[in-house]
């Protein structure tokens, strides 16, 4: 079963951030699906859609590996299961 | 995929990140119908084996939710039935026997608080109910983890008087047993008219004889969320302002559909309620007095607090009945002075006396919740005060409750901290007016009038 998170990062700007991010997301095996990425005085904002397989990764995992990402580039990350949104969001 | 655009994400995220938007409990209700066995030691084992059977799970389902989502789910807890209705003895150790199995079986699958050391009197005790209510003082001062509930009163029976007099000699007991800290025991106990029987909030939680064998029920929360709404729109007609308002709850509580839904099919249990309170916290901007403070009033407590109270308390429940179907419990805004910061502030500085709650109390729930009174409060001082807030229930067909604590040793304007989620407030005025030949007159104040309601 394909299991979709997303993930949003938040933080003052600098170079290479959504590289970083990606390349944690594709070092547990998971894939990008879509990505918006802004920059406003000097904030960078970006979500991602995010998919894995089970016995990919796990939400936690991918928690793990990008709340460590973001301690070292300075940015707030966060990993969510969509439905949340949904939920939220739509009827 | 279903479009979601990147605004209401990062809405999400704001919410949970800077407002405080959590899951306040999730409560598993659990059936002990089955689990009299004649003498108390046997109940008392079979009670224990039932909830770890349950529950034992409960804790460890929610943080794997937790992860999931994001979302903090701050209390995990269980209710039962009322005990009185199960261990059916007239002996007052037999209940004090069972307080502790309850206590450990709380302690064992990792929770704070379990709710239903209860017994339903609005009309009349058993021998039972008796002994149950015998047994209060020493069910909660020696455990931890047990809470206690009494319904004295309600639309159909009335109040029984007998029951709140009883009951107010009891908290002055809880009072001197836990004195050393300053009457903490008595925050464990609640009295009630009209009790749900699907409450998922402390302490006053219990698992009706209607429930089923056993059911999870969510109570959502986030007062910071609607503070900042309101705050966001200090030009907003009452009209746009409801209309904000059921917005954000809408939106809170199908956060709290998601979980009950999830949670109920992890732990095999029956999806019971989602309840529609706004409930506060001592955190800063965790409260339900922030937000009418947010509404134009300089302090809670102002003349237009009420007023401010019922349209906040109106639009949660219909923005949150959009949410879900299952609604339930209390659903309403809580109003716990020693829980919430500026509440309790505002008793402090005088701009939030007890009969100002009292009028805030016939337009939400909960009633006089959370209030410290002096240690030396008259037995009938505290009666009167917990018939008053049974009678705007029964009038006005709803639940209302008293969380009444008279703190030992403690005098008008002394501060006592309650210590964890349980806040911190002042001591507060109760009129020293006598009124022992009214509440010591005995019986019942008899159902009222369901037509002719002005």
């Amino acid at each position: 079963m394909r299991t979709t998170v997303i993930v949003t990062a938040l933080g003052p700007d600098s170079h290479g951030l959504l590289a970083k991010v990606a390349t944690t997301i594709a070092d547990q095996n998971a894939n990008v699906d879509d990505v918006s990425q802004t920059v406003a005085n000097g904030m960078f904002t970006m979500i991602m859609f995010v998919s894995f397989d089970q016995g990919e990764t796990t939400i936690a995992e991918l928690k793990d590996a990008l709340e460590a990402t973001g301690e070292q580039v300075g940015l707030q990350i966060h990993v969510q299961h969509e439905n949340i949104f949904k939920f939220m969001h739509r009827i | 995929m279903v479009f979601i655009t990147a605004q209401e994400i990062l809405e999400t995220v704001t919410m949970i990140r800077s407002e405080n938007l959590d899951v306040r409990a999730v409560t598993m209700g659990i059936s002990l119908g089955d689990c009299a066995a004649g003498d108390s030691r046997r109940t008392a084992e079979r009670v224990h084996a039932k909830i770890v059977r349950h529950a034992g799970r409960l804790v460890e389902a929610a943080d794997e939710l937790q992860e999931k989502y994001g979302v903090p789910i701050v209390n995990k807890r269980v209710s039962v039935t009322p005990i009185a209705d199960v261990v059916g003895s007239d002996d007052p150790t037999a209940y004090v026997e069972v307080a502790h199995a309850l206590d450990a079986a709380a302690d064992e699958i990792g929770i704070d608080f379990l709710g239903g050391f209860s017994a339903l009197v609005q009309k009349g005790f058993t021998r039972g109910d008796a002994a149950l209510i015998e047994a209060i003082p020493d069910a909660i001062g020696g455990t931890r983890r047990v809470c206690s509930s009494v319904n004295v009163a309600s639309t159909r029976a009335g109040i029984n008087m007998d029951a709140v007099l009883r009951m107010a000699e009891v908290l002055l007991a809880v009072s001197k047993r836990t004195a050393d800290q300053d009457s903490i025991g008595c925050a464990k106990i609640v009295v009630f008219c009209n009790a749900p029987e699907d409450n998922p909030f402390m302490a006053g939680a219990m698992h009706g004889s209607g429930e089923a064998e056993a059911s999870i029920n969510v109570a959502i929360s986030g007062p910071g969320v609607v503070r900042n709404v309101v705050a966001a729109n200090p030009q907003a007609s009452f009209i746009e302002l409801a209309d904000l308002i059921k917005r954000t709850t809408f939106k809170i509580t199908r956060v709290g559909e998601l979980i009950a839904r999830e949670a109920s099919q992890m732990l095999g249990a029956e999806l019971g309620i989602i309840d529609l309170s706004l409930a506060p916290t001592p955190a800063v901007g965790d409260s339900i007095a922030e937000i009418l403070e947010s509404m134009g009033l300089e302090s809670v407590g102002a003349p237009g607090t009420t007023a401010a109270l019922a349209m906040l308390n109106d639009a949660v429940k219909k923005g949150g009945t959009m949410a879900t179907s299952s609604t339930g419990g209390l659903s309403g805004a809580f109003i716990p002075v020693s829980e919430d910061k500026a509440m309790a502030r505002a008793a402090a500085d005088g701009n939030l006396p007890i009969e100002k709650l009292e009028a805030m109390t016939a337009v939400c729930s909960l009633g006089l919740d959370m209030i410290v009174v002096p240690g030396d409060i008259s037995r009938d001082a505290l009666a009167g005060t917990m018939a008053d807030v049974m009678a705007i229930g029964m009038i006005n067909s709803k639940t209302t409750g008293a969380r009444l604590i008279p703190a030992a040793g403690k005098q008008l304007g002394d501060w006592v901290t309650l210590g964890g989620l349980f806040g911190e407030g002042p001591v507060m005025k109760i009129s020293t007016a006598g009124n022992s030949a009214f509440v010591r007159r005995g019986g019942r104040i008899p159902a009222p009038l369901q037509s002719l309601t002005n």
